[in-house]
């Protein structure tokens, strides 16, 4: 099998899931009980914490909130601090856990703000500060890395200029695919709104996520129960898969450098590859100066993406997709015809995604077979219909 | 200790089928005894046009709910055996009625009674009268009043010549024929609501349901698989011992993408379908086709195109669905519980193969002139060489 859909989802790394067994076994008590063992889980929930705040930089200005993953995260951080009428902004190429959780304000009649025009050359460009001050903005929702471009939000600059020009507006990150590809400080926090991640995105296991966020803020909680975690997200915290993100988040650090070098050789080597394949391929994820994302997204008209996907997949190559084929269901992907392309080179594309655990000698086999089938399914696209 | 119950089931039409009754009987009583669990203290006994079936009252729930799913059951009740005295009759009734008293004012009652043992030395009415008296004699003051058009509760009694059972709770079956007892069809599943409905009715009129599905991998995902195996599993509960073939389509809309008219290609797809389904119908000798189309409801089931594809066969079409709007279609698949796995989006053509403007009403001498242009007997050859064949009780 090659695997190049980790923007979707990672592999577990095999410490992982080896040190997760034993906090199965070890840890199973009730975080919140007085007796010893609870006592004893509540401890390693305090160290794990302790040791997600060391890896990341993570002041104690900021709190951090377990959560199922980034959805909820997302969700729990938005309507939190926003719902139900202060005002919203987003590029709307973010992923739909935050459009979707901005857009069902509508019904207040209080509709996000759409940056997309601001969008130049895969990130925000700052001349739409004013417009954040003029509106009145009070959170800006913008993804960390994009998952189907690739494009990186800097947001220790747009936190200095939101600080200068529109200080009212506070920005909040999806930061799942960020972790382990690039580097955190505590530099990174000052400022920063909310922050949310997912262990699955990096290795680690799926079903628990982290809210990060600035401890200023008063939340409204959207989850109501015991009193766990400041009362804002109830509910008898996972204590194993709390063990397992932190040091799912640890090992992403540690390695962050190595991997990083990994995927610019991964991503280098596929960008050459797909250049070598001499064929009318349209880039349309970023890959600029900044550090590698290991996501490349590129589209093939008039050979569906999702019919390329589905031959990959004969060859046991996985490969992700923003948009889908068929004549019945999905539309293109909103994230592609967002930054200008036509619904047909939209439903054209293919996202391939890298992990650590990627080769080049899988890129290869995957060019092959890539090759193969476009030249196979070629044809089928590109004959006109037989009408007399 | 284990108390006994009875379950006594009525046939729905079996009850019409004169010198072919006990053929008719014996397959129902298969079917329910494949439906239950096997379990040694059952015992089934056939007596005076009914089934019955005597088990523990610890099981009895569990298993009248089985009963629900068998096709050729008008309805059962879950009664208790007891001696053909009234005072034993009237106590157990009064023990059944009294919780229904409870926190109302009235409530209307009656007592029917069935007596197959004609040396009974009461009649029917007569048994109705002292049973029904004694009943009111007791609980009468507590609101019991005897309407016998508008009964809330009837207490039945069957008076047989072994034994009498009473009941009161009458459960619908699906009614129709006993699956098995009209034969095995094919039916075509295409992942839609339609076709599912169509081979539950089908199951219903005593056909075990077969089903083919033309699978578009990998053009599409495995999705489509997945969902008509869903399908099937569901539509199996009615009957059992299902087969799914799964034919590879691919090549062959390949093939009349590439060599036919636009607009004919959904009849064109439909035509190959139709052979196919008939080829492999006849090998595993089943005597009809059945599909899910509704008359008018997608350009292909127009009344010229139906034929158009009809034509390729000679074997019979059933299509239990064509006079039936969308909506009742869609409250069967809900009633049935595939309504949920059919709207699951998976699409189930690609656009690649989809026509413009598909014709509505296909021209024979156009389509057989379209068909000329690729090799059809070959790539109708190849995909039955393909094709897999599933037992759908193992899936």
């Amino acid at each position: 099998m090659i695997y190049l859909d980790n923007a979707a989802t990672t592999l577990m790394d095999p410490q992982i899931i080896s040190s997760h067994q034993e906090y199965m076994h070890d840890h199973f008590a009730n975080s919140g009980a007085v007796y010893e063992i609870g006592l004893d889980a509540k401890n390693k929930i305090e160290e794990a914490t302790e040791s997600i705040r060391d890896s990341l930089g993570i002041p104690n200005t900021h709190n951090l909130v377990y959560t199922s993953g980034g959805t909820e995260s997302n969700n729990l951080f938005i309507k939190g601090l926003c719902f139900p009428d202060k005002k919203t902004a987003c590029l709307g190429l973010e992923h739909p856990s935050i459009t979707e959780t901005l857009r069902s304000f509508k019904v207040y009649e209080n509709e996000p703000l759409s940056l997309l025009k601001y969008f130049k050359e895969g990130a925000l460009d700052y001349s739409c500060l004013p417009l954040l001050k003029e509106k009145k903005i009070r959170l800006l929702c913008l993804s960390h890395i994009n998952n189907e471009l690739g494009a990186i939000t800097d947001s220790i600059s747009l936190v200095r200029h939101l600080e200068k020009e529109a200080p009212q507006t506070r920005l909040f990150l999806d930061g799942v695919q960020a972790i382990g590809k690039i580097k955190f400080g505590k530099s990174m926090w000052s400022g920063l709104a909310g922050f949310s991640l997912s262990a699955h995105k990096f290795h680690g296991p799926k079903g628990i996520g982290l809210l990060i966020y600035d401890s200023k803020l008063n939340l409204n909680s959207q989850m109501h129960g015991g009193k766990q975690q400041f009362g804002l997200r109830a509910g008898t915290l996972p204590v194993p898969l709390i063990l397992s993100l932190a040091d799912s988040i640890k090992l992403a650090v540690a390695r962050q450098q190595e991997t990083q070098n990994r995927l610019q050789e991964l991503q280098n080597y596929f960008l050459q590859g797909l250049k070598k394949l001499n064929k009318p391929i349209l880039l349309n994820s970023f890959s600029g100066d900044h550090p590698s994302t290991g996501i490349v997204n590129f589209s093939f008209p008039p050979v569906e993406g999702e019919v390329m996907l589905h031959h990959l997949e004969k060859e046991k190559i996985y490969v992700g997709l923003g948009s889908a084929c068929s004549a019945h269901s999905k539309e293109p992907s909103k994230i592609l015809t967002g930054i200008g392309l036509s619904s047909e080179q939209a439903r054209c594309s293919i996202r391939v995604s890298f992990s650590r655990n990627n080769t080049v000698a899988e890129i290869d086999s995957f060019f092959s077979a890539f090759s193969e089938n476009y030249d196979k399914l070629l044809p089928t696209f590109t004959k006109k219909a037989v009408n007399k | 200790m284990n108390e006994k119950r009875t379950i006594l089931v009525r046939y729905d039409e079996i009850s019409l089928k004169g010198r072919n009754r006990k053929y008719f009987e014996k397959t129902l009583l298969k079917n329910i005894k494949r439906s239950l669990p096997t379990d040694k203290e059952i015992v089934y006994r056939v007596v005076r046009g009914r089934i019955l079936i005597d088990l523990n009252q610890s099981v009895a729930d569990e298993y009248q709910a089985l009963l629900k799913k068998i096709p050729g059951i008008a309805s059962y009740s879950v009664g208790i055996s007891v001696e053909p005295d009234f005072e034993k009759m009237s106590a157990l009734g009064i023990k059944w009625i009294e919780p229904f008293l409870e926190g109302r004012d009235k409530l209307n009652f009656c007592v029917r009674t069935r007596r197959s043992a004609k040396n009974f030395p009461n009649t029917s009415p007569e048994i109705n009268f002292e049973v029904g008296s004694r009943i009111m004699a007791q609980l009468g003051p507590k609101g019991l009043v005897v309407n016998i058009n508008e009964s809330e509760f009837t207490l039945e009694i069957e008076i047989g010549t072994s034994e009498t059972i009473l009941f009161h709770n009458r459960e619908a079956g699906l009614c129709g024929l006993p699956v098995g007892s009209s034969g095995n069809i094919l039916c075509m599943l295409s992942g839609g609501i339609d076709s599912p409905v169509a081979a539950y009715l089908m199951a219903c009129r005593g056909c075990r349901v077969h089903f083919i599905f033309f699978d578009n991998q990998p053009f599409l995902g495995r999705g489509g698989y997945e969902k008509v195996k869903k399908l099937a599993k569901i539509i199996n509960r009615f009957q059992g011992r299902a087969k799914l073939f799964i034919v590879p389509f691919q090549d062959i809309q390949l093939s009349i993408r590439d060599h036919c008219k636009e607009e004919n290609r959904i009849v064109l797809y439909r035509r190959m379908m139709y052979r196919i389904a008939e080829k492999i119908a006849k090998d595993q000798e089943m005597p009809g086709l059945v599909t899910g189309e509704s008359l008018g409801q997608v350009a292909s089931q127009t009344l010229e195109n139906l034929a158009a594809v009809t034509c390729v066969t000679n074997m019979n079409i059933l299509r239990p669905l064509i006079g039936m709007n969308k909506e009742s279609i869609i409250k069967l698949a809900r009633k049935i519980e595939t309504y949920e796995v059919s709207i699951e989006p998976q699409p189930d053509c690609c656009s690649v193969f989809m026509p413009n403007n598909p014709s509505t009403r296909g021209k024979i001498h156009f389509l057989e002139n379209d068909e000329s242009k690729f090799p059809l007997e070959k790539l109708e050859e190849e995909a039955l060489k393909n094709m897999e064949t599933l037992k759908v009780d193992f899936l």
